[in-house]
Parts: C-alpha cells; sequence; structure tokens
C-alpha cells in the first residue's frame, strides 16, 4: 500500500503492508530515529509525535492512518539558527539527562504550547501525565516550561 | 574566570534535544541483521530437546544458536556459574534458551517461534522461605562445583549464593541485661530501574575478535564477561559505548551484548542487532532485589542501645552477577549513622528460580534505611522520646568507626545535617502544625563513593581544544559531559567549548569501573586533575623555550600561558601546542586514580567479599505526606533533602540528580514493585508497572552542604546516587505517623494504608 | 493469483465506511484513534486484521446540544474534556480528562470507548448515568439507537453488527438541579487504567435532606460497566444519613463483582467502592467535582 505524507515539511511517499505503526516508519523507513520506542504500549511517550499538530504515541498510532497528514518528529524542531525556545530552555534548566524520553517530552510539550501559549504549572504537569522521565524528577523540565513560556513573552 | 560551581550547559544536551544522539537501539548498517532470542516459557525445568530444524530453514534466517554452539563455560562477576544459554537446566522464567539472527526482526521472531521445546517443568523455588526450607530443591545442585572468578571463595551453600556473618558473644549479653528489648519484621519488594530505554546491543565479529556496540554504563565489565562467555582474551573484545537511555544500576553487567556478539560470529561476521521488548526487559532485568529483615534491639532504661541483631536475607534470583558482594554493604551499613552497641549481622544472599537481582541506585541502602528508620521510630515510641531527639542523642560522630573499624573523620556531618534540616523545617512545628491524615517523617544517611579505579589520558589540540580521552560513562547523570569537561576546564581556565571527551572504548581508554556508586566524578576528576598537572609542566617547559622565561616564572590564564604579571606575554594553548608537535611531538598525558584502601579489621566478620566503604557523605532528608481518607492512597507534600556533596561542580546537575533520585525512591515506596507469585512476575508491561508521573510529585527542596574532599577534583564526592536511599524510609515513617500504625513493607501500598483508615474508623 | 487482502482501508465518508462494513462486516476491526485496538494488535503479534479506518469520515467530530446533547463518535477525550458545552455533564469532562494520558486523549474517541466495552472504560460510568442512547447506522437498515445499558453485553461485548458502524451517542438532559461527578481510584492521579471508578449523578430535594433522584454507575469491579438501579431504588427519596450511605455501599457490594487482578486486589476494590459512592454522594450534593487529583 502507498502512504503518501509529510513529514517536516517534506512530501514522502513509501510502500507499506498495511500494518506498521508510524513509530516504525518513522524509524525504520525514513531513518528519522530521534523518535524513540520504551514501550510500544502507550505507557511511558517516548514515541510522541504531532499528527496533524495533535500529539499521537507513535507506537500505537498506525502509519496508514497518517495518509495526507502533516507530521512533525523531535528532528523537525530545531530550525537553522539552532536549537528553538523550548530546546533551548531544556538545556538551560537541566531537563535533559539520559534525553531517551527527551524528544516525547519535546512534542507533547509543543503541541500544549500551541494551544495554550501560558500553561500554568498544573496544567503542564496534567498534559504531561502521559511522557515518563525516569531521570529527572520532572522538576527541571517544568522550570524549563516555565523559562520557554517566560522568554517568548519577553520577546 | 571560573567553570566550577556553574550550571554550564551538559555538552551532549544539544544532540539529545534534536534527536542526533545515538542510542545503540538507533545503530544502523546495511549488513545488519536482526536477533532474537527464546526464553524460558517455565521458571524451572529440564531440558529434554531444542529441535531447531524448523526454524534454521526459514526464509532470511541467517543463524539459529543454542547451548551446543557456544564454548562450554561458565561467566560470572563474581562466581562463575552463569551459562550463555541454558543447555540442560533452565533457572528462571526469561532465561535464554536459543538465539536467532535473521534479515528482518520479523523473519527471527517467526523463527524463533519455529523452534520446537521440550522442557520437563520442576519445582521452582518460588521465594527465599521456600529456598530456606530444608530439603528444598537446590536451585544450583552443582554449586561446589562453581570457581570464584578471582581470589579465594567464601561462604556459600546450598541455596545462599553468599554469606556475611559478624558475631560477638556480647550481643547475647546485652539482651541478657536490657531493660527493654525492640523487635521488628521488614519486607520490601523488587524495584525495577524502568530506564526508558530497553536494553539493547550490537555484536560484530571481524579479523578474529569481537566488538561491541552498547549504551553501557561499565564497558569495561562487558569486555571482561563477553571474554568469559565466548572463551577468548578481553583484549579480543572490543566495546563501544553510545549514549545511554538511563540505568541506574541495571546496565553493569552483561545483558545482550554476548549474544549479539556470537551470533555475529556464527553468521559470518555481519553485525547483529538485538533489542528487548518492554516486557522481555523487565523479566530479565538485574532489578533491585526484594529483602527481609528482622532487627531486635536491646536498651537500657535511658534507651541507650545495648545491643542489636540483625538478620537480613536478600533475594538473589537465579544467578549471582556483582551481588555477592551485598551482604557486606547491610554489615557496612549497620553501623553507619546510629551508635549500635555491641551487634551482630547475619546477611544472606539467597537464589531462588526467579530472574537475577541487581545493584539499583542505592544498592541495599534503599530498604536498609527504610528499616532502620522505622526501627528507629518504634524505639522512639516505647520510650515515649521525640523521633528526631532520639536519632541526635544516637548519631555516630566523627572518630566513630564503622562496624569494620573503619574511622568516619567526618561523621559530625550528620548532626550539621539535622541542624540544616531544622533551619528549613523546625522539627516540632511541623509535628504541631500537621493537618488532619498528614504525617511527617526524619532519617539519616551515610553513602559511599564508588572506590574502583579510572584513567584519563588528555590531548592538548593544535587548536588549544583538549581531548578527553576516557572510558567513562554518562548514565545521563552529566558525571561526564558536565563533571569532567568542567573539571578539565578547569584546570586550563578554558570553556566547556573548549574541551571534547571521547565515547568510551575500551580499545582506546584505559580501564574505567564504569557509572556506579557515584564514582565518576571524584574518581576519573581526581585522575583527570592528574593527568591535567603533568600536561601543564609540558606545555610550560615548551612555553618556557618559546618565552625564553623559567618555566617557574609562568602562568596559565584563561587558556592562555604567560610569565607572571606580563599579560602581553600571553601565548594561546593552540600555539604552545603546534610548535610543541612540530619539535618535540604532540603533547598528552594521562592520570589514573583509585580510593586508597582504608585501614579496617578484616577479622570483624566472614563473607566481607566488600571490605570498606569509601568516601562517605552524609544525608538528612524530611518528608510530609497526605493520605486520602477515600482510597488509602499517599502524596508526598513536601520534601526536603540535606545532602553533603564534597563540592558542587555543576548545581543544576546536582539538583537533577537529587531530584531524579528521591522521585525514584518515592515511586518504590508508593507504586514500585516487581511482585513474584509463583516464581513469575506479575507485573509485565508499564502499564502494570507504576511509575511516578509529573503530577504526582513534589519539587524537592534541597539543601547542599559543601565540604571539599581533600583528594577529590577540587574537592567533589560523590553525589548521583545516594538522594535514593532516604526516600522510602521517610515516607514510611511518616505514614506511619499520620496513622498512628507501623508500615513495615516497602512499597507502602493503598490497600495496606485503607486497612489501616478502617480500623482506625471503627476505633472511632 | 489471489489478490492480497487490503490490509488497511481508509475511508472518508460514512456511506463509504458503511459500503464496506456491508460487504465484508466480518473481517474487518474498526480503527479510529486505536489507542485501544493497536495496543491489543501490538500485544498480540497479530497483525492480519483488516482494518477499517474510519478517523476521517467527516460531521462525526462534533458536540450538538439543541434539545438533546449529542456527541459525535469521532469526538476525542480531549475534546470532551474541553468541551464547555458538556459543563451540564461535569462527570463525562473529569471522565474523559483522566483516560491515559493526553496523546491517548488526543486521538482516543468516544465511539471507540463505547464499542471497546472495557469493563475499566472511563467514559461509560457518566454516559450511563445520563441515560446515554447510542445510535448506529448500517447501509441496509438505516439508523437505530439503543440505550448504552442495552448496548452492552458483557466484557468487551456490544449488540453492534458487523454491519454497523456506531455514529454517535446522545445524553438525555441532566435533571435541572441535579450534579453529577466522576470519581476514579487509581495508584497515580493519572494515566491509570481504573481500579474504580464511579459516576453519580444526585438531585437533591428541596427541603436540602432528602435524595429526590439518584444515579450511579460504576466500572472495573463487574465484567461491564453498569447502573447501580438496586443503590439508586434504596436511596431515592430518603434522607441522606450515615446509616443509609452504609446499607447504600452494603448493597453495591452485592451488585458488583470485583476481582483480583495486577492493579488491585479485589479486597482492596470491596473495601474501596463504598468509601468511593460516599465520596461522590457528598461532592454532588456539596456541588464539587470531588476529583482526587490533586489540582482539582
Ligand atoms: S513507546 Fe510509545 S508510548 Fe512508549
Ligand atoms: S532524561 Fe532519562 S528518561 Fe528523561
Amino acid at each position: 500500500m502507498e502512504l503518501i505524507f509529510r513529514v517536516n515539511g517534506r512530501s514522502e511517499r513509501l510502500e507499506l503492508q498495511g500494518h506498521e505503526t508510524l513509530l516504525d516508519v518513522l524509524r525504520n523507513d525514513l531513518c528519522l530515529t530521534g523518535t524513540k520506542d520504551g514501550c510500544r504500549e502507550g505507557e511511558c511517550g517516548a514515541c510522541t509525535v504531532l499528527v496533524n499538530g495533535r500529539a499521537v504515541d507513535s507506537c500505537i498510532y498506525a502509519a496508514m492512518a497518517a495518509y495526507d497528514a502533516d507530521i512533525e518528529t523531535v528532528e523537525g524542531l530545531a530550525k537553522n539558527a539552532g536549537l528553538n525556545s523550548l530546546q533551548n530552555a531544556f538545556a538551560e534548566s537541566g531537563g535533559v539527562q539520559c534525553g531517551f524520553c527527551t524528544p516525547g517530552f519535546l512534542m507533547m510539550l509543543t503541541a500544549l504550547l500551541d494551544k495554550y501559549p501560558h500553561p500554568d504549572r498544573d496544567l503542564v504537569r496534567d498534559a504531561l501525565s502521559g511522557n515518563i522521565c525516569r531521570c529527572t524528577g520532572y522538576a527541571q523540565i517544568e522550570e524549563a516550561v516555565a523559562r520557554h513560556v517566560e522568554q517568548r513573552s519577553g520577546e | 574566570m571560573s567553570v566550577l560551581g556553574e550550571s554550564l550547559v551538559r555538552t551532549d544536551a544539544a544532540g539529545k534535544l534534536t534527536g542526533e544522539a545515538r542510542y545503540t537501539v538507533d545503530y544502523d548498517a546495511r549488513d545488519l541483521l536482526h536477533g532474537a532470542l527464546l526464553r524460558s516459557p517455565v521458571p524451572a525445568g529440564r531440558i529434554k530437546a531444542i529441535d531447531t530444524a524448523a526454524a534454521e530453514s526459514l526464509p532470511g534466517v541467517r543463524c539459529v544458536v543454542t547451548a551446543r554452539d557456544v564454548p562450554d563455560t561458565l561467566a560470572g562477576w563474581v562466581l562463575r556459574e552463569t551459562p550463555l544459554f541454558a543447555g540442560k537446566q533452565v533457572r528462571f522464567e526469561g532465561e535464554p534458551l536459543a538465539g536467532v539472527a535473521a534479515d528482518t526482526p520479523e523473519q527471527a521472531k517467526a523463527a524463533i517461534a519455529a523452534i520446537k521445546l521440550d522442557i520437563a517443568e520442576t519445582e521452582a523455588v518460588g521465594d527465599m522461605k521456600a529456598a530456606l526450607t530444608e530439603n528444598a530443591p537446590l536451585v544450583h545442585p552443582e554449586w561446589k562445583s562453581y570457581q570464584p572468578t578471582s581470589g579465594e571463595d567464601y561462604p556459600r551453600y546450598g541455596n545462599i549464593a553468599s554469606e556475611l556473618v559478624a558475631d560477638n558473644d556480647d550481643v547475647d549479653v546485652a539482651f541478657q541485661n536490657a531493660d527493654l528489648i525492640v523487635e521488628d519484621e521488614f519486607t520490601s519488594n523488587r524495584q525495577y530501574q524502568a530506564y526508558i530505554e530497553p536494553k539493547s546491543a550490537v555484536g560484530i565479529y571481524r579479523d578474529g575478535r569481537y566488538t561491541i556496540h552498547t549504551g553501557h554504563q561499565y564497558p569495561f565489565n562487558i569486555r571482561d564477561r563477553v571474554a568469559q562467555y565466548l572463551a577468548v582474551r578481553p583484549s579480543q573484545v572490543r566495546v563501544i559505548g553510545h549514549s545511554i537511555g538511563g540505568g541506574f544500576g541495571a546496565k553493569l553487567d552483561t545483558g545482550l551484548e554476548p549474544y549479539a556478539a556470537i551470533m555475529s560470529k556464527l553468521a559470518g561476521g555481519r553485525p547483529v542487532k538485538l533489542v528487548n521488548n518492554r516486557t522481555e526487559d523487565m523479566l530479565t532485568c538485574p532489578s533491585r532485589e526484594n529483602a527481609t529483615m528482622k532487627i531486635r534491639s536491646a536498651l537500657d532504661k535511658q534507651g541507650n542501645l545495648l545491643g542489636r541483631e540483625l538478620i537480613c536475607h536478600m533475594d538473589n534470583g537465579a544467578y549471582s552477577g556483582e551481588m555477592a558482594f551485598m551482604p557486606s554493604v547491610i554489615f557496612h551499613l549497620a553501623g553507619s549513622v546510629y551508635k549500635v552497641g555491641n551487634i551482630r549481622v547475619i546477611a544472606r544472599l539467597v537464589y531462588t528460580n526467579t530472574a537475577p537481582t541487581g545493584a539499583m541506585r542505592g544498592v541495599c541502602g534503599v530498604y536498609f534505611s527504610a528499616f532502620q528508620e522505622r526501627h528507629m521510630d518504634h524505639i522512639a515510641d516505647e520510650l515515649g522520646v521525640d523521633r528526631r531527639e532520639y536519632r541526635l542523642n544516637n548519631l555516630v560522630k566523627s572518630g566513630d568507626s564503622l562496624l569494620n573499624g573503619q574511622v568516619l573523620d567526618d561523621a559530625d556531618l550528620l548532626r550539621k545535617g539535622f541542624e540544616k534540616m531544622e533551619e528549613a523545617a523546625p522539627w516540632k512545628q511541623q509535628d504541631k502544625n500537621k493537618k488532619n491524615w498528614h504525617g511527617i517523617g526524619i532519617a539519616a544517611g551515610t553513602w559511599i563513593t564508588n572506590s574502583m579505579p579510572g584513567s584519563v589520558q588528555l590531548k592538548l589540540n593544535e587548536d588549544g581544544s583538549i581531548t578527553v580521552v576516557t572510558a567513562a560513562t554518562d548514565n545521563g547523570s552529566g558525571a561526564v559531559s558536565m563533571g569532567i569537561t568542567q573539571i578539565v576546564a578547569e584546570h586550563f581556565g578554558l570553556t566547556a567549548d573548549d574541551i571534547v571527551v571521547t565515547m568510551p572504548d575500551t580499545d582506546v581508554a584505559g580501564y574505567d569501573g564504569g557509572s556506579q556508586g557515584s564514582r565518576t566524578t571524584h574518581i576519573v576528576g581526581r585522575a583527570a586533575g592528574i593527568a591535567a598537572d603533568e600536561l601543564k609542566g609540558m606545555i610550560f617547559d615548551v612555553a618556557a623555550g618559546m618565552l625564553e622565561a623559567g618555566k617557574d616564572d609562568l602562568e596559565m590564564v584563561d587558556g592562555q600561558v604567560g610569565v607572571v604579571g606580563d599579560p602581553t606575554s600571553r601565548m594561546p594553548l593552540g600555539d604552545i601546542a603546534t610548535a610543541a608537535t612540530w619539535s618535540r611531538g604532540p603533547l598528552s598525558a594521562s592520570g589514573s586514580y583509585t580510593t586508597e584502601p582504608v585501614p579496617f579489621n578484616p577479622g570483624c566478620a566472614s563473607g566481607m567479599l566488600f571490605p570498606y566503604f569509601p568516601t562517605p557523605t552524609y544525608h538528612v532528608h524530611f518528608a510530609e505526606v497526605e493520605v486520602n481518607p477515600v482510597t488509602g492512597n499517599v502524596r508526598v507534600v513536601r520534601y526536603i533533602v540535606v545532602q553533603e556533596v564534597g563540592r558542587v561542580i555543576n548545581p543544576a546537575g546536582v539538583r537533577g540528580q537529587i531530584q531524579g533520585a528521591v522521585v525514584q525512591g518515592i515511586g518504590h515506596a508508593l507504586y514500585e514493585s516487581l511482585r513474584i507469585r509463583g516464581a513469575r512476575y506479575l507485573e509485565r508491561s508499564l502499564e502494570a508497572y507504576r511509575l511516578p508521573l509529573a503530577v504526582d510529585m513534589p519539587e524537592v527542596e534541597i539543601i547542599t552542604m559543601e565540604h571539599p574532599h581533600s583528594l577529590g577534583p577540587f574537592g567533589a564526592k560523590g553525589v548521583g546516587e545516594p538522594a535514593i536511599i532516604l526516600a522510602p524510609a521517610v515516607i514510611a515513617c511518616a505514614v506511619s505517623d499520620a496513622l498512628g500504625k507501623p508500615f513495615n513493607r516497602i512499597p507502602v501500598s493503598p490497600e495496606e494504608v485503607l486497612e489501616a483508615i478502617v480500623e482506625k474508623e471503627k476505633q472511632g | 493469483m489471489s489478490q492480497m487482502p487490503k490490509q488497511f482501508i481508509s475511508v472518508s465518508s460514512q456511506e463509504e465506511a458503511l459500503a464496506q462494513l456491508d460487504a465484508h462486516g466480518e473481517e474487518l476491526q474498526i480503527l479510529a484513534g486505536g489507542t485501544d485496538l493497536m495496543v491489543q494488535l501490538q500485544q498480540s503479534g497479530q497483525r492480519a486484521q483488516r482494518l477499517l479506518h474510519i478517523e476521517n469520515i467527516p460531521g462525526l467530530r462534533n458536540i450538538t446540544c439543541n434539545g438533546v446533547t449529542g456527541i459525535g463518535a469521532l469526538c476525542t477525550h480531549r475534546q470532551i474534556a474541553e468541551s464547555t458545552s458538556l459543563d451540564n455533564y461535569r462527570s463525562l469532562r473529569q471522565a474523559a480528562a483522566q483516560v491515559g494520558g493526553w496523546q491517548t486523549q488526543m486521538v482516543g474517541t468516544i465511539g471507540g470507548n463505547v464499542v471497546n466495552a472495557s469493563p475499566a472504560a472511563d467514559t461509560l460510568p457518566p454516559l450511563l448515568i445520563h441515560n446515554a442512547r447510542v445510535t448506529l447506522v448500517s447501509q441496509s437498515g438505516g439508523s437505530r439507537a439503543v440505550e448504552l445499558g442495552r448496548f452492552l453485553l458483557g466484557r468487551r461485548q456490544t449488540d453492534r453488527r458487523h454491519d454497523e458502524l456506531v455514529s454517535g451517542i446522545t445524553l438525555a438532559r441532566r435533571p435541572e438541579r441535579g450534579r453529577d461527578c466522576y470519581i476514579k481510584v487509581g495508584r497515580r492521579s493519572a494515566t491509570e487504567v481504573a481500579i474504580v471508578g464511579l459516576a453519580a449523578c444526585v438531585t437533591p430535594g428541596r427541603d436540602g435532606r432528602t435524595l429526590e433522584d439518584v444515579r450511579l454507575a460504576i466500572c472495573s469491579v463487574c465484567p461491564m460497566p453498569k447502573r447501580l438501579y438496586e443503590v439508586e431504588h434504596l436511596m431515592q427519596g430518603e434522607e441522606i444519613s450515615e446509616a443509609l450511605l452504609e446499607e447504600a455501599g452494603e448493597i453495591m457490594l452485592k451488585h458488583i463483582d470485583p476481582i483480583d487482578d495486577v492493579r488491585a486486589s479485589k479486597r482492596y476494590r470491596s473495601m474501596v467502592a463504598p468509601r468511593v459512592l460516599k465520596h461522590a454522594i457528598a461532592c454532588c450534593i456539596e456541588n464539587v467535582s470531588g476529583d482526587l487529583r490533586p489540582w482539582n
């Protein structure tokens, strides 16, 4: 079966069997290995990507369901100028340790911030209920969001 | 300009934030094969036949391997007892029986499914109680034939994998003379490290050598273990490190590495990648061991401790790995915080037909502290004295010794920790003001900085930067990407941008003891300092010639060398490096370090495989919890850590380690538990195994005490590990306080809490 | 050579979907958000399923409130959680906000929840207390509406015929002075499969002492979510008292069938369920959400 979609703004055309997950297609067919596989059961959020702006667990999302959709992955965040503001805030706040959860957090937060540009801490925590970080204990991730919001409103 | 004490961004942050960072699971090659393992479906059994014929003829299959195809040998960290594949006997559910490498993961899985397995299931030794009953089946009937990996054999017998005994006749006298005896029995369950990256490995066999790619905490241990399993010299194995998606002690010994290596050999040298799925990972991960402990304390009228007896059983699972060391840790911990009088310690590591356990962060200390602190609360309650006061009265002091005779030079830091805590949260006031359904707890601990050796080579590059060649690994802690980087930068007055640290490669870098026990910053940082001093000497030699000045008249400022007091004379390091390269040869220096052995009394216990407690740090934690009266769920509303750290190299890094460790500890205290029924885990997915989420976790208030260590790099000691050890302790104490009933099991379950609530309601 | 079955069929109109279901309904698994189905497929390792992807059918994503409240089958949990037009159905919004993490809520649909009929489906107790009706459409039979309580037949079993598509759900008008809530018990306060989930809608009597109307439904303690009619009858018109609540709890226990599983023991479920009932009634009377999540 043919899958045509856009990933980080580029059109892609792939031949699939039909049962593949979006996670496998991104990682194996498109070599976009930034999206991580932590559980394949929709529990950890490491595989989070945006499908038409919605954050989904790509490990339990059928690739074919993304036909004609716009996909954004962690590889699409940094622009030519370097890390985007959220990524920078993560770096500066110490929101990254082993980094395996990080792409998923960034994508979930990108979706959240798109809809709620000034989330309070409770909303951030609630929105992160589908993302597990085993290293940081979350505080510096939450701080990164606050830092990003602050810097953006300062602009 | 100093970079010490600055929250510099970790050097690997950008790669991890853009998806560029390469973890083992991201490894790819045009000729890559995908491996899969057939794992035992039963916890114990005799293998009658493994028929691989059908699997071998399936499309895409490049090799099938079983015990028949690998060297007939046993391997192990401390004891050579573990086969690569079970050949005759299966000892735990999930134990590898066969492997397949194929062109695609689907083909590999299909081939695994096609292997015909004939196992006669036998009675499994499901738990420690079963293992210790008379006439219990032996997990290793052939235990006598096993040889230690190095050194002398140690106390072990039957289903006891390792035993420490420290005894003293005065203990019985103490109990005879006691005015009060307080007795408790505690249990704790297994905790799964639950790093977000399941284990994976790539093996390549080429030119008669094995190359292994793995994101691993301890590459040299992989080298040595793979060499054991495959019966080659360690130098025939090369281990190349990758970014590590979390480890917490589970990635210290081999997981998939030797399987990937042997399959590559059998498949004609094509690289073979093995990746655990989450269930496989849970079933086979060296999780924190479950344990039980009986503590009995003899006290006089004033509450002074006359003596104590402590019997601890730790579940080893089927193979012992590094666990054989651990009974000693219980022994050291037993005298590390409070004065205990005459003591008897019996610590046993018990074989069962369950997955082998391992050293998760805060090994032994997490449950030991929970048990000890609950016991302290119990004694204080019996005596009718304040819990904090009672602890203060019994703290070890500077100059006191551990049970092995090792002198604690700085133990007064414990008292100082209590004082700092008092400033942040005055105990009496907290107690008085706490709301209904709230409880508070306080606990103290002493923890080690692991002493294993490390080494560093520093190369001055012609562009003025410095390359740090080391096999030290950054498991995410920042020990390399912040710690070592900043330490090296500081020595030369450079910025972190001028420092390049290599990924581990056992062919290139010197031996390193791995990221364990908070050792990397302390040990490797110190090794880097030694190398830096030597390299600086070389730089000054060359610069002296170039500046026509005496070596002693030179200084190094902000990455430049010049004559003292003459800023115009300064020369960039790059110029010096270039000059050196073309005159006397490129400049490089190396340094090695390990903690000097601490004097101790070897006769104080039998079975003490881990003889002393190096470079201790001191800790006091406080927690306030709220119990939900409807459900029995517990929520941590306030958490404070006072931690002695030697010296803070990177404040954001230290904070991340403490916050992360406490959250893992809260996870274990309240949710995380691998339960065993019929020798099998109940929890087999992340849906069943509950990890802490952002919504439930408090922001930890952190107070660091700096007490620079004379041999640490700029005074730094270990930081990463210990903040976990007191979390279950303070939480169990706080829940007990909230409900006025002892909670002596970790995790504290809502079921147990709700029972207590119901009981309380009945009593009105 | 036989034609490979097309394993993934994506439709972009209801008519197309119905035609597919009419022709191949028995072999087709319907995929909306897929948050439940895809996990099942991954875990079972099966993959020969033929999937009918309906997520792109327009018109099934609306929440309408002209007279009756209608929720399109493809409305997502997050959409429901955030929908102020569902203010009268607080329990449903609460439940939707607690289905898995946000990733699940952003794609998981209410129709999927209803058709999957999981014993632990959070949204079903609120739908049950609001007398939800499920609308099913098919090519041959047109459209029919079934009470949700009758639509659910057992553990993961429903009254849907293979050729039918659930197109939406309608809710009865909430009693004028009724207040509702959904109380979910889990180890963590988010991303849990409910240990017990209970929805209540209580209309306090004008006298301030009696219970004019009580509706209760529960999940995770029986093969499928269900109304607790017996408890409702007991409480209807009665004066609220500790004794009444005690008795209600006891009757409830007679009509549920909690089991031991990896999330909780039968014992815990039996202990906690009556307490949740009390808590829910109290919250309705005080008109607070009663949410056990910390920030609510
Ligand atoms: S990998 Fe998708 S949620 Fe864990
Ligand atoms: S940084 Fe390691 S899991 Fe989040």
